[in-house]
């Protein structure tokens, strides 16, 4: 039994009956006195030069009050330091459908859409390049100039020996896997809200105020600074209510720059709400990935050396895609002991719109590939797939080859719990035919060790204001997007504190009263944040003690706060006696909740000593501290040590974490023969979170997780037609419905990380990887058949089993032998439109840009 | 186009708006009543955040006319709390994890009171179909499940104190 | 995305509808549940001048029994209150099935029989965006010259993608139409036109007022299978429906319609040839699949490749066929 009050506990999120009512404001609840409507005019080419544009008909239209392009802010920026290559507007050049070229604000959207129409640009068309692989030969007309070969980035890294390695092995195995494009897909669509005030000793436009659903204030409030060429003190970025991220909203999308853009041109605030199509065009989301990879093992399981290929299709900028193929690369590491790796990792740039990060950023497409191919050593083998897992375990606390340093490691407990709960021993190779079981393992970082801004400054901060009526409010720039930061810092700072969660304020990522954070990305917030709410309740703690200390004639040593009291320690009324605080009419009494006792506190407290106290309330404590020190105010921070900071190798810097999560999965699957569509029946997925925080929420995080993850591999997948997004809407992109969604149970592992806040590390992200070759193995196990192409679509496994059959064939599924044919990786990728498929007409627009680069 | 006058009861409340022909409910609910609880997520009525119920029967708020609402009685997601308190659904979504992220929650709120009023003990299978007019990004519907049985269960006692306290 | 701007006409009966579509046909939409139609509006596909609402007309809800006839139900008929109607889940189990499988719940609160009936087609090139229209040169059936689907061809492959047509079709409904004219009846085999663009025999003065299911097909065993890669939601990739009039085990007539995979929904052929006299088997099933199956047309037109949904029409005609006699 933990000795824990709020540690541990399920609790509702402390904004839930804001969710459950409809009172939560997201961003486009917002709206202010003469609020214009702002619509974004997007490219009609994959890639084309912008020869003219031509205003003069959409201005001329009733409510329409200002229009923006590229030359009204043509300063660069981006996500990474290394990917400045952004324009909010387009400037000179498109780079894919969907590309921003104007916005107007309006008063309506009505008559915003309507002067969309009346904008006339003139574009000459360049040749596009739609397959990675075809675009890394690309002499000319790149898509960035300063990109030869299209190639964002590339990276080649050797760890220990991998040629010793492979000679050393009893097997070798080899395989190209393609993982094919998903996004987020989160319900709210982006949205951004931006408004200048008049400065009064100018008489001037002076501050800028932004609303937006974003993950990452800090860096929006840096990047609206640098496009804006307005001091960051200028700005003020809040965010609302998040309506899911999952890495869509964790960088800037070009509506939080172009909306305070149009404000500044219109004189008016501006609101720019994402329709669903442009959320896809927006994207950032997982690339296409194509993962050559090659493992090593001796008899018995035990891994000796790694090679991989990983080529990315990256789309037309690089936001997060320098860190994406870095990770997909470093994340080979820390799961497992392998002793020799070679990475080659190239991220490609194509015309369509940029890929980013996404739930499980970098590594869910390698671990698809590197699960995938365990279990077809395992069959080649005949070795027990969670076996050969368990001969490879690390042996922490240790350094990986690649420089990743690993304490805590629930890993070996989270293999253990799923093949027990899922009968896999008894079960595994004795099921019905058609049905299969599958495992596969995954982990993820618990926020990085190494900012993308590389300095000195602290990752999170977080202050906490205590006032006479014993309210405590925390601030903290993290950001709330769902995934329950808020509360988890709320639990933070009332287990410090030994007081009641109610007592709890939390005012969160608003950059005017919030200390610096960097955010919501990599599962960070947990692990960083919750650790700079750690230190700042204990900071601010000090100071009740000591004052408490004075008061009852004792050291601080000696004073503790529990169940939102402050006793000396010793009384009989003291900690753990639940009498009287489950009793409310004695809790009351005790805490001191007398009407103006609070405000007059001192002037009492100074008539009413008349000696020594063991006991006061929470309250009482509060105002002792406050007379004594003159306030109480609490600070903390959190850097992560230099021990976790990693290699020293180029993009060594990418792929270190103070810790990381564990995940171990294992899925029950049907498939049937005739037609090719899988059943999951159910899916074990054990999580080591360190500690849960709030279990409730860990089990959502996990759960939620791992139905990401079987989205992606059973029926998401973002189709392209020569960068023409063929399904963006919610309707053709099929994310699961409850009715294909199966019972997913969620086992926690602790494994007490010695450097998290209690023990916690990340919950958010790490199953997800594990989830697709969980159900891609337990295929295999169900009907023989491997798909090394995601998502399993039920054609593609359909096609798979009559090859297997040796049936007529009908040729659905691209090979993914690497020695197949090029033709057959047209089209970026996308099945629907192979075969009997249709070229583009000679007309058509997108083909005239087409020429060179994409089709053959 | 010119606005017309409509009369809508939304809440139980009676408005008279002034309306173009081409507004969506949604829209009106939003913009003009400023409940904003109701949302818009996606632009081909699939994914149900924006369910509002129409004389009691849930609909999407995105694909109405306001002007053809006219004399029906609209409750949205802000006329679901009972006196001011939590319903023992809305608590139970709160408690088990069935809203994360919030953006869909009205829209299960409208559909699932609407289950529950017709069918106050639904097995499993009723649940999970009821759930599958709304879309969740976030918990993969499976804390929901539990969310929903246990809105019942509180309903259950509570309806057990209500009648002994009526004795 | 907003409604482009139309005049709304909210008629209170059948015959105002019918004088104002007579005023404004060329210029005029219908709309029942909106289900269809206003999305499409949002993506302008549709841009009419004036919109009429159907919703007022009550003399065109509900379902009724007519002695000697059978049962007739008004077009505005909610979907949801067909799927609960128990006379249709007892006498006309593919009815009932099939209007189970269309969209979600909430939709089908909404939708109505006769807007299911009148459904447009759809094409993964059409029912997009103005802007990504634009982005491809829009198409045949709207605002273009080519069809990206079948190109250099002057015809529309826009599928039909309703669920409760192949099921009608099956149990030989007819509908009840009215206009200008006057009522007429045809019945619902005749009502359709494989053509992506043309659809339906119905002149813009006129609407689909009552569908009528035959009493001579009350009690045939029936089921329908759809093809979709979401259990809810989506509309179907696939579909077959079949009807089974059995005595003592032996097939006394038989039909089987299929959708989603032509312009049009269509009754197979020749079902009756093979079946009628017959204890269904899997052998026949199977037969009347390889039937169904080259009845089916599909092209790019929807998710799934074309060749992967044609096979599922002959695995999804086998397995109701065999289900429709089992249950």
């Amino acid at each position: 039994m933990s000795d824990f009050s709020v540690i541990g506990k399920s609790i509702a999120m402390v904004d839930a009956a804001g969710k459950t009512t409809g009172a939560g404001k997201y961003t486009d609840d917002f709206s202010m006195p003469g609020m214009l409507v702002g619509k974004i005019l997007h490219s009609p080419y994959p890639h084309a030069l912008i020869k003219r544009i031509d205003l003069s008909k959409a201005k001329a239209l009733e409510g329409v009050v200002a229009i923006v392009t590229g030359a009204d802010a043509p300063n660069q920026y981006g996500i990474l330091p290394v990917g400045h290559d952004e324009t909010a507007l387009a400037v000179e050049k498109v780079r894919y459908i969907g590309d921003n070229v104007a916005c107007v604000a309006a008063v309506s959207e009505e008559i915003a859409e309507r002067a969309l129409e009346l904008i006339e640009v003139e574009y000459e068309p360049l040749p596009a390049y739609f397959d990675p692989e075809e675009s890394m030969k690309a002499e000319t007309d790149l898509i960035h100039e300063n990109r030869p070969h299209n190639i964002e980035k590339d990276y080649h890294h050797v760890f220990g020996d991998p040629e010793q390695g492979f000679a050393e092995a009893d097997y070798v195995h080899e395989a190209r896997y393609i993982a094919n494009e998903v996004t987020h897909a989160a319900m709210e669509p982006h949205s951004t809200l931006a408004s200048f005030e008049i400065d009064p000793h100018t008489g001037k436009q002076g501050r800028l105020t932004v609303w937006s659903s974003t993950q990452v204030p800090y860096y929006l409030q840096h990047k609206l600074s640098l496009v804006l060429e307005l001091p960051m003190s200028q700005i003020r970025v809040i965010k609302p209510l998040v309506g899911g991220g999952f890495g869509g909203k964790s960088e800037i999308n070009p509506l939080e720059i172009i909306a305070a853009v149009a404000a500044r041109a219109a004189n008016a605030p501006v609101k720019v709400t994402y329709t669903r199509e442009e959320v896809f065009w927006a994207h950032r989301g997982r690339p296409r990935t194509i993962i050559d990879l090659k493992t090593g093992v001796k008899n018995d399981g035990r891994v000796t050396s790694v090679a991989c290929k990983v080529v990315q299709d990256g789309g037309a900028y690089c936001s997060y895609g320098v860190v994406t193929i870095l990770y997909s690369g470093a994340l080979l590491g820390a799961l497992y002991d392998i002793p020799n790796i070679r990475y080659d990792g190239y991220r490609v740039l194509t015309n369509k719109p940029a890929c980013g990060a996404m739930r499980g950023h970098g590594t869910v497409n390698v671990r698809f590939a590197f699960e995938s191919q365990m279990d077809e050593i395992c069959a080649n083998l005949n070795l027990d797939p969670a076996e050969m897992r368990r001969v490879n375990l690390l042996k922490p606390p240790t350094v990986t080859v690649n420089g990743l340093r690993v304490l805590s490691y629930g890993l070996p407990e989270c293999i253990e719990q799923v093949v027990r709960r899922s009968g896999w021993n008894d079960r595994k190779g004795r099921m019905p035919k058609g049905r299969g079981l599958g495992v596969a393992c995954s982990h993820y970082v618990s926020g990085a060790a190494n900012s993308i801004i590389r300095s000195d400054m602290p990752h999170s901060t977080v202050n906490i204001k205590i006032d006479r009526d014993g309210g405590v409010v925390v601030y903290t720039g993290a950001s709330e997007i769902g995934q329950g930061s808020d509360t988890m810092v709320a639990q933070i700072v009332a287990e410090v504190l030994g007081c009641d969660i109610s007592r709890v304020k939390v005012i969160a990522a608003d950059t005017d009263l919030t200390p610096i954070d960097l955010g919501s990305y990599s599962s960070r917030v947990t692990f960083m944040s919750g650790n700079a709410a750690l230190q700042a309740a204990e900071d601010v703690k000090k100071n009740i003690l000591s004052a408490a200390a004075k008061r009852m004639n004792c050291a601080p040593e000696d004073v503790i706060m529990r169940n939102d009291r402050v006793l000396r320690r010793g009384t009989t009324m003291s900690e753990g006696s639940s009498t009287w605080s489950d009793s409310s009419s004695g809790k009351d009494a005790a805490s001191g909740h007398v009407d103006g006792q609070i405000l007059r506190g001192s002037v009492l407290q100074t008539r009413k000593e008349e000696g020594p106290r063991d006991h006061m309330s929470f309250e009482e404590a509060v105002v002792s501290a406050i007379d004594f020190h003159g306030g109480l105010t609490g600070t903390g921070s959190y850097a992560p040590p230099a021990a976790a900071r990693g290699g020293k190798q180029k993009g060594g810097g990418v792929g270190p974490s103070p810790a990381y999560s564990y995940s171990a999965q294992v899925a029950d699957v049907s498939v049937d023969e005739e037609t090719g569509e899988v059943t999951v029946h159910k899916i074990w997925a054990a999580h080591d979170c360190g500690r849960a925080l709030n279990p409730v929420a860990v089990e959502g995080q996990v759960i939620g997780s791992v139905w990401m993850g079987l989205g992606q591999a059973l029926q998401e997948e973002m189709v392209w037609k020569d960068g023409l997004l063929m399904n963006p809407g919610m309707l053709e992109y099929r994310s699961p419905s409850s009715t294909e969604s199966p019972d997913i149970e969620c086992i926690i592992v602790e494994s007490i990380d010695p450097e998290g806040p209690f023990g916690a590390k990340e919950a958010g992200e790490g199953s997800l990887a594990a989830t697709i070759p969980a159900i891609s193995n337990a295929i295999y196990d169900a009907v023989g058949v491997r798909l090394r192409e995601s998502p399993f679509t039920p054609e593609r496994i359909l096609a798979a089993l009559r090859a297997k059959k040796g049936m007529k064939r009908i040729e659905m599924t691209e090979s993914v032998d690497p020695t197949a044919p090029q033709k057959l990786r047209e089209h970026g990728g996308s099945l629907w439109f192979r075969g009997k498929g249709p070229m583009r007409h000679p007309l058509d627009p997108a083909r005239q840009g087409a020429k060179a680069g994409g089709e053959r | 186009m010119k606005k017309e006058l409509i009369a809508l009861r939304v809440n139980h409340r009676a408005y008279e708006l002034a309306v173009e022909p081409n507004k969506l409910l949604l829209d009106v609910l939003r913009q003009d009543l400023g409940l904003t609880g109701s949302k818009q997520a996606c632009d081909d009525s699939s994914c149900g955040a924006c369910t509002v119920q129409v004389d009691g029967i849930p609909m999407l708020s995105c694909t109405m006319l306001a002007a053809s609402c006219e004399g029906q009685e609209i409750t949205t997601v802000e006329g679901v709390a009972d006196h001011g308190a939590l319903t023992a659904l809305q608590k139970a979504y709160g408690d088990f994890g069935g809203s994360q992220c919030g953006f869909c929650t009205p829209g299960f709120m409208m559909t699932v009171r609407w289950l529950l009023a017709n069918n106050p003990d639904p097995s499993e299978d009723e649940i999970r179909d009821a759930l599958s007019s709304n879309l969740c990004r976030c918990t993969g519907y499976t804390q929901m499940y539990q969310a929903v049985r246990a809105a019942i269960e509180a309903e259950q006692k509570g309806s057990k104190r209500e009648l002994v306290g009526a004795k | 995305m907003s409604l482009p701007s139309f005049r709304l006409l909210r008629p209170k009966t059948l015959d105002g509808a019918i004088a104002m579509m007579a005023e404004y046909a060329g210029d005029l939409k219908v709309v029942a549940g909106g289900t269809d139609l206003l999305p499409s509006m949002k993506q302008k596909l549709f841009t009419p001048g004036y919109v009429l609402d159907l919703r007022g007309i009550i003399e065109l809800r509900g379902i009724r029994s007519v002695s000697g006839k059978g049962i007739e139900i008004g077009a505005l008929t909610a979907l949801t209150t067909i799927e609960h109607d128990p006379t249709i889940r007892r006498d006309y189990p593919v009815l009932y099935e099939a209007t189970k499988t269309v969209a979600s719940p909430v939709l089908r609160n909404m939708g109505t029989i006769g807007g299911n009936l009148c459904l447009d087609t759809r094409c993964l090139w059409y029912n997009q965006s103005l802007v990504w229209r634009q982005s491809c040169g829009f198409c045949l059936k709207k605002d273009g010259e080519l069809c990206h689907v079948a190109p250099g061809g002057k015809y529309c492959w826009a599928t039909f993608s309703g669920d409760t047509p192949p099921a009608l079709l099956c149990l030989g409904a007819e509908i009840e139409i009215a206009g200008p004219g006057g009522v007429r009846c045809t019945p619902l085999s005749e009502f359709y036109v494989n053509d992506g663009i043309v659809r339906l025999h119905l002149a813009a003065n006129e609407i689909v007022t009552r569908v009528f299911l035959p009493e001579s097909s009350a009690g045939w065993r029936g089921s329908y299978q759809k093809l979709r890669v979401r259990g809810s939601i989506d509309y179907p990739l696939a579909g077959v429906a079949v009807a089974l009039k059995l005595r003592s085990g032996r097939v006394e007539d038989a039909r089987v319609a299929i959708t989603a995979v032509n312009p049009a929904p269509f009754l197979v052929k020749d079902v009756d040839a093979q079946l009628v006299g017959a204890m269904p088997s899997e052998d026949i099933a199977e037969r009347i699949g390889d039937l169904a199956a080259s009845t089916a047309k599909p092209l790019t037109t929807s998710a799934l490749t074309p060749e992967y949904r044609r096979e599922m029409v002959r695995v999804f005609t086998k397995r109701a066929i065999l289900r429709a006699a089992a249950n």
